[in-house]
């Protein structure tokens, strides 16, 4: 007797029936034709059914991850720029130096041109996301479809005024110039509205709400307020300003090593400088901000908190320490070699406190790399006698983090005090009391900060927290609002001994302005990994769960290379569209080559731009 | 800074970075820290005399033109490939532990959807497949009066075990997280809900599935500010099956742990 399988069976249709037979293979064949019926259904119907789509070979996963990480690093650099812009427009409006009105204008110059980029990568994006997450979409749009409407709101009047910012510059100069300022002003409060928007989308994903019951508006508006949303508004504004900065230094830094004649070299040195001063000025609250944003995950629920500080994602935060260690670094080597070869002769004053400077720095990055639980083996585990070294875990908990992270900030500060008062003589009668002053005010706060700091072990969690990380940041920002006015003052009626000199920065100093922006770019795509993965297998945390087969988190050295390969196409990106827009800028401007270097005046007042500037022709007249 | 040969700045300070940095290896192996973080704080070491070192670099050459271009993007290269190789080197992260927990929680869920019923009849199918293929050869060798009743493939066991319940609802104490802000046997938070270890002399079967379906329902003594902000989430009953609250529900009424000083449930309404 010859058997077939029930597949063979119903594949050859002769097969043998017996009445025992007859009921279970009939029941077979009602088996296989149930699913044909149920995908018999009305096309329309089924489309919308659709949870997921996919693109094979790079998966929808991956492309999702490039197009949105170039949209957030561009957008980033559109809606940092701005701020910065404006305030340099108001510097040169105020101090009348046409040369920070110059700058302001060739920032905007680098805006506008990304612009289109950004608002181009936003649409793919959507495109994709509505295509490849069809049913997360539909769930956020129900929820969030007033906000929608607003963000369309704000971006046409973000365009409007972008254009008329840019395009009425010099028309709006003299008198309407503070037209143009309010002009500016408008651009970055809308600006705000366009990031803090879609910010209420992606924070919701991880920290969603109860949605109250009410008309769409209300809905719309209580899931917006969802715990991570202010302090990711917050983290992303000054970080967004640090990216904008230092790819403005990069870009000036990647001027300058191609620079040929002297005009461009000074200019992009001054220029290497401005955006390397913005960078690290918002650097310097990132991690209170990073802090804050921190603490709310933790109280909003604390598994999450636990995944990303402790769980599989603890190993991510010694990265995250390398990359800012490796900033702070960058950063502050740029203002040593500024001292080293802007001001000639101050190398030998300042080598020791450079020295002790970087001791300082490097001291505080191993502590700040330190984890707080090892990854171990179970016998090297046996061997320490358990997950937490005794040495190590003291340096590893969030008071040791916290102290090394406002030292660092402090040694930064310090750094471009020294750059500041380099090679200058203070003449005020008052100056070596105040000297004296910073110099009391510096030590007591350190031994405040690192006190809290050792303090911070012996007291509840919720002290620590509320007050003494608290008390350590208030500190180190009352350093900084009592020395910059102090050290302007001071630096105001000083002679100068050693004159500036732009344009004669070595050739690893543009190197170290691009340095600086490949580690921003670096920072921003691990902590988008960071915030993403803490999410686990949910898309909206907690209520709707990620059930395509790219749930899971990729691992630590996948995840680095995408970022590397995302950095590098940011960076392709950025070079093509500053090239573009400075294609008319090399037909206009060709001065002679043996045209006299013109030797920068010293001691430009104002403090923001601290440093003095090369003098623009327009101010010699 | 004073300009010396390059060598010369790189041996000085190289040779200072390798022996603070075997220094630190010598001390890390004698403190049992883990291989790991020897590497690291031999590249700490190493990192800080690169730095010493470039402070006191000779000027480079100027490169111009394409040469200046290639140079930057070599210098990208490198930066990208130490980042990476960081990245890779330090201890990875197994994707496979969260795709297994993410199958066990989708397969009910994936088996209700359409997809999954064809999954799953399709599963059923060939299971039928290899069954009969499995009772062609047993005919062919022993004959049809031998054949053994082949249980079915890939049914399931209709009554499972006391100790099973137990074990799926510890299961599912994990997948739903209630660790997060429930203590047990010592381990979890407990600062938004209480602790668990005492809960199943405390409130009955239907009283805790009430508690888990409905939040509000009841309120731990000493939680009125967690329970006013509404810490228990009110989702349970859309993301979870009525079987595996039913094992979650058999697994809490279970944990009469005495000696732990559980709250008191206070009914609400």
């Amino acid at each position: 007797m010859k058997h077939y399988s029930p597949l063979q069976m119903i594949r050859n249709s002769t097969f043998p029936i017996s009445g025992v037979s007859l009921l279970k293979w009939g029941g077979m064949l009602v088996l296989l034709l149930f699913p044909i019926l149920a995908w018999a259904q009305d096309a329309a119907t089924q489309a919308m059914s659709v949870e997921y789509r996919d693109i094979p070979g790079i998966g929808s996963r991956n492309i999702i991850w490039i197009v949105a990480q170039q949209h957030l690093l561009l957008a980033g650099f559109v809606l940092g720029v701005p701020i910065f812009a404006w305030i340099c427009e108001i510097v040169g409006w105020k101090t009348n130096e046409p040369r920070y009105d110059k700058l302001a204008k060739e920032f905007t110059k680098l805006l506008t041109s990304a612009y289109a980029t950004t608002a181009l990568f936003g649409g793919i994006l959507l495109f994709l996301l509505i295509g490849l997450y069809p049913k997360l979409m539909a769930y956020l749009t129900d929820i969030f479809f007033p906000s929608f409407i607003a963000y369309c709101i704000l971006f046409i009047l973000e365009t409007a005024t972008l254009y008329m910012y840019w395009y009425g510059w010099d028309a709006m100069q003299g008198r309407k110039k503070a037209l143009h300022i309010f002009l500016g002003l408008l651009l970055n409060l809308f600006a705000l509205g366009i990031m803090i928007v879609p910010n209420a989308w992606a924070t919701f994903q991880a920290s969603p709400v109860v949605i109250a019951d009410g008309t769409a508006i209300e809905r719309a508006w209580s899931a917006m307020q969802n715990p991570t949303w202010w302090p990711v508004n917050i983290h992303r504004l000054i970080a967004n300003v640090v990216l904008g900065g230092f790819i403005c230094g990069a870009y000036a830094g990647v001027r300058y090593l191609l620079a040929v004649t002297k005009e461009e070299k000074e200019h992009y040195d001054w220029m290497g400088y401005v955006g390397n001063f913005i960078g690290v000025f918002g650097m310097l609250p990132l991690p209170f901000a990073g802090y804050w944003l921190m603490r709310e995950i933790y109280q909003y629920n604390q598994q999450m908190g636990i995944t990303l500080m402790g769980g599989f994602l603890a190993w991510l935060f010694i990265l995250q320490a390398m990359l800012i260690g490796v900033l702070f670094l960058g950063a502050n080597y740029y203002f040593w070699l500024g001292i080293a070869h802007r001001i000639p002769g101050s190398e030998g004053q300042y080598k020791k406190p450079i020295m002790a400077m970087l001791i300082v720095l490097l001291a505080c990055l191993a502590v700040w790399m330190t984890p707080h639980s090892l990854v171990a083996s179970l016998a090297e585990a046996q061997k320490m006698g358990g997950t937490h070294h005794p040495l190590l875990g003291v340096f590893g908990v969030m008071s040791a983090k916290m102290t090394v992270s406002n030292l660092m900030v402090l040694v930064t500060f310090m750094s471009f005090i020294m750059y500041w008062r380099a090679g200058k003589v203070e003449t005020a009668g008052w100056a070596k009391a105040a000297k004296g002053l910073m110099g009391v005010l510096l030590v007591i706060a350190s031994v405040a900060v690192i006190g809290l700091g050792i303090w911070g072990y012996f007291v509840p969690a919720i002290i620590r927290i509320n007050y003494f990380s608290v008390a350590q940041v208030l500190i180190v920002l009352f350093i900084m609002i009592t020395f910059t006015p102090l050290t302007a003052l001071l630096m105001k009626s000083a002679k100068t001994t050693t004159e500036m000199v732009w344009g004669q920065m070595p050739v690893r100093a543009g190197y170290s302005l691009v340095l600086n922006a490949v580690m921003v770019i670096l920072l921003m795509s691990l902590m988008g990994y960071a915030r993403s993965s803490s999410r686990v297998h949910w898309h909206i945390y907690g209520v709707m769960r990620d059930t395509s087969e790219y749930a899971y988190s990729p691992a630590l050295g996948y995840a680095a290379a995408f970022m590397s390969l995302n950095t590098f196409v940011f960076c392709l990106l950025a070079a093509f569209i500053f090239w573009v827009a400075t294609l008319g800028d090399k037909a206009k401007s060709q001065p002679p080559k043996d045209e006299p270097v013109k030797v920068p005046p010293m001691g430009s007042s104002t403090p923001a731009m601290a440093g003095g500037a090369p003098t623009s022709e327009e101010t010699r007249k | 800074m004073a300009q010396q040969s390059l060598m010369g700045n790189i041996m000085k300070k190289g040779i200072i970075g390798v022996i603070i940095g075997a220094i630190l290896v010598v001390f890390a192996k004698m403190t049992h820290f883990p291989f790991v973080f020897q590497v690291m704080f031999f590249m700490y070491a190493m990192l800080g005399a690169f730095v010493f070192i470039l402070l006191d670099a000779p000027t480079m050459k100027r490169l111009e033109g394409p040469k200046a271009a290639i140079a930057l993007v070599v210098f990208y290269v490198i930066l990208s490939l130490v980042f990476t190789g960081g990245a890779s080197g330090l201890p990875q992260y197994d994707p496979e532990i969260e795709k297994g927990k993410i199958d066990k929680i989708l397969k009910r869920r994936k088996a209700m959807t359409e997809q999954g019923k064809a999954e799953v009849l399709i599963a059923r199918v060939k299971a039928l497949d290899e069954r009969a293929i499995a009772i062609d050869k047993k005919l062919n060798s022993l004959g049809a009066d031998k054949i053994e009743v082949v249980e079915e493939v890939g049914s399931v066991a209709t009554s499972a075990g006391g100790d099973d319940i137990l074990a799926l609802g510890k299961e599912q104490w994990e997948l739903q997280e209630c660790y997060n802000c429930h203590k047990l046997g010592g381990e979890g938070g407990k600062k938004r809900g209480p602790i668990m270890d005492n809960i199943g002399s405390l409130m009955t079967p239907a009283q805790l599935r009430e508690k888990i379906l409905y939040p509000k329902t009841w309120m731990a003594e000493g939680f009125d500010k967690q329970y006013k902000k509404g810490k228990m989430p009110d989702k349970y009953k859309d993301l979870m099956f009525d079987e595996e609250i039913d094992v979650l529900v058999a697994f809490l009424a279970s944990l009469k742990d005495t000696s732990v000083d559980t709250p008191k449930p206070i009914k609400m309404n």
